[in-house]
């Protein structure tokens, strides 16, 4: 069975529609951890706390806040920033074909894989084709989970794979980072031209694995075959008292019962 | 054949692996799962609906390793109902929903063998719709102490004009639901009555019954585990398999039933296989389905 993904519609443009669904491009390999108490292994878990008030705070006392200045909101429910959040896209409508070598990597935000739904093998298979031979990727406006994004559909050895970017005003500028003063001398420049070139390879991403991913693993294996497994308690409340007075009572009456019954 | 592609309501469905022997000591295999979970499906369905589903998979059999998800799989087919929950640490996950055949089938598919689901329905994930008696025999007790332990229950809960209603657990212990259905009921209520009753139970019965979940107390006793009232838990389905040697399941018995069979003192026939729950299913219909229904109203609370 086909991979379902995150979402599915067509992509369309002039009069081509195509039926597709998105799916996950990459995973990080980060080694997840969870963070357990170094008394008794047990679990933890996050709470919000006031320290006005110095206590947790339940989830349904929690509302955001937008910091106007230092110790001034403005507060905002859920329904509220709900009634502003865009409806979830069916389509991407792709409203430009433009040059992927114009796209700085900096713009580059997630990417996803584009699957062809039932029926819509062939013209995804001829969109892959042409925007490979072309070098052209579509622009397209898009809603994902209650947000607009702007995105970039291109070929990728056979693929179609989709680029959500990041808008232009995300971007920070570089200005005061880079120095651009003072002349920089030819003599110079053909030096550092020289050891760039002596250093040219093609890319090879599979020469690079992760190789402190593959440490940890390496780590947490041999902990397994030492058999430095620990174990959770099970977690149980001792409050105090057997539970209120009026059931307990009732309960020691129907206990008597029951026992002389049997 | 290993494949088959079926269409139900419209949707297909792709079945793979499916002489692949799940259950290999008595040669079950994946079409037998398909097939128990098909014909079961009238009957279980009405007990997944709405509910948050933990997968308990079994890819290689159950004697091989098998994992929980409660992630609905990314891969699922569209036409799978799905609902978010929040987590304990308030993380949104992404759950699936068996509410019609077909997912059903797909999560089999997916070697579920058993489904767990607890036991508030997914829009009110605080209220509680049954209290639950999650009876565990610390060996050497077996399910015949758990049946006594039942049947001491259901004579106290009756005399709290409670109706509660006995399945086994398809493993080694029992289950005793006491079906609420009311919408002021919560979590909290559920465990401290459920606590109460357990440590009374424990005070009369000290040979028979503890409240306590630490594993040295439960030695050949019955372990009442009331923390089973909460929401972050879930208990195995009534009419799931069990991933035991042979495929048990999770089945209701009537309170008559279970008196004679504990009288009758073999532990064996306590339990249900899948060929008796078909037959059974047929005969007497959905023993559970007051659990969903009945409205009771815990006293002093």
């Amino acid at each position: 069975m086909a991979a379902q993904g995150i979402w599915s519609g067509t992509i369309s443009f002039s009069l081509v529609a195509i039926p597709v669904h998105l799916v996950k491009a990459v995973q990080p390999g980060r080694v997840a951890f969870r963070s357990l108490h170094n008394t008794d292994f047990s679990p933890l878990v996050r709470r919000m706390f006031c320290p006005k008030q110095e206590k947790l705070v339940p989830p349904e006392e929690i509302v955001r806040g937008y910091e106007i200045e230092p110790d001034r909101y403005l507060a905002i429910t859920d329904e509220e920033l709900e009634s502003v959040s865009p409806e979830r896209s069916r389509t991407i409508e792709i409203v430009e074909f433009i040059d992927m070598k114009e796209v700085d990597p900096i713009y580059y935000d997630h990417p996803y894989y584009l699957v062809p739904s039932k029926g819509g093998e062939k013209a995804y298979r001829l969109l892959v084709e042409v925007m490979q031979r072309t070098n052209r990727a579509g622009l397209a406006k898009f809603v994902l989970v209650e947000r607009e994004y702007l995105v970039a559909i291109k070929s990728t050895e056979g693929a179609l794979t989709l680029f959500t970017l990041h808008y232009s005003e995300e971007i920070l500028p570089d200005e005061g980072l880079a120095p651009k003063e003072g002349k920089l001398e030819a003599r110079e420049k053909n030096r550092m031209k020289n050891s760039i070139k002596e250093m040219m390879a093609d890319f090879d991403p599979g020469k690079y694995g992760n190789k402190h991913r593959e440490k940890v693993m390496n780590l947490l294996q041999q902990k397994m075959t030492e058999h430095a497994l620990v174990e959770a308690p099970a977690v149980e409340e001792e409050e105090e008292g057997e539970g209120p007075a009026d059931l307990v009572a009732t309960l020691e009456n129907i206990m008597r019962e029951v026992k002389k019954s049997r | 054949m290993n494949r088959k592609v079926v269409e139900i309501a419209g949707r297909e469905l792709s079945l793979s692996n499916l002489n692949k022997e799940l259950y290999p000591s008595c040669g079950f295999t994946k079409a037998n799962v398909l097939e128990y979970y098909g014909r079961i499906a009238e009957y279980i369905l009405p007990h997944l609906k709405d509910r948050a589903l933990t997968l308990k998979r079994y890819p290689d059999g159950v004697e091989k390793e098998y994992f929980f998800e409660k992630r609905c799989p990314a891969y699922r087919p569209h036409w799978v109902e799905t609902a978010e929950i929040r987590r304990d640490d308030n993380e949104q996950m992404t759950v699936c929903l068996v509410n019609n055949l077909e997912t059903l089938l797909w999560v089999e598919n997916l070697a579920s063998l058993e489904l767990h689901v607890p036991l508030a329905k997914k829009n009110s994930p605080e209220t509680p719709d049954a209290v639950v008696f999650d009876l565990d025999p610390g060996e050497p007790a077996n399910i015949l102490d758990c049946a006594r332990v039942a049947l001491i229950l259901r004579d106290v809960l009756s005399r709290l004009q409670l109706a509660s209603y006995p399945k086994t657990s398809g493993q080694k212990g029992m289950h005793v639901f006491v079906p609420l259905n009311s919408p002021q009921v919560t979590f909290e209520d559920t465990k401290k009555f459920s606590k109460a009753v357990a440590v009374i139970m424990q005070k009369k019965y000290p040979d028979l019954v503890t409240a306590k979940m630490a594993k040295e107390e439960r030695r050949g006793k019955v372990f009442i585990n009331w923390s089973q009232n909460d929401s972050a838990k879930t208990m195995v389905c009534v009419y799931s398999l069990r991933g035991r040697e042979k495929p048990s399941v999770s089945f209701p018995l009537e309170w008559q039933e279970l008196k004679d069979l504990t009288g009758q003192g073999n532990p064996e026939k306590l339990q249900v296989m899948y060929s008796k729950a078909v037959s059974r299913v047929g005969k007497q219909g959905d023993l559970f389905r007051e659990v969903l229904v009945k409205e009771q109203r815990l006293p002093h609370l």
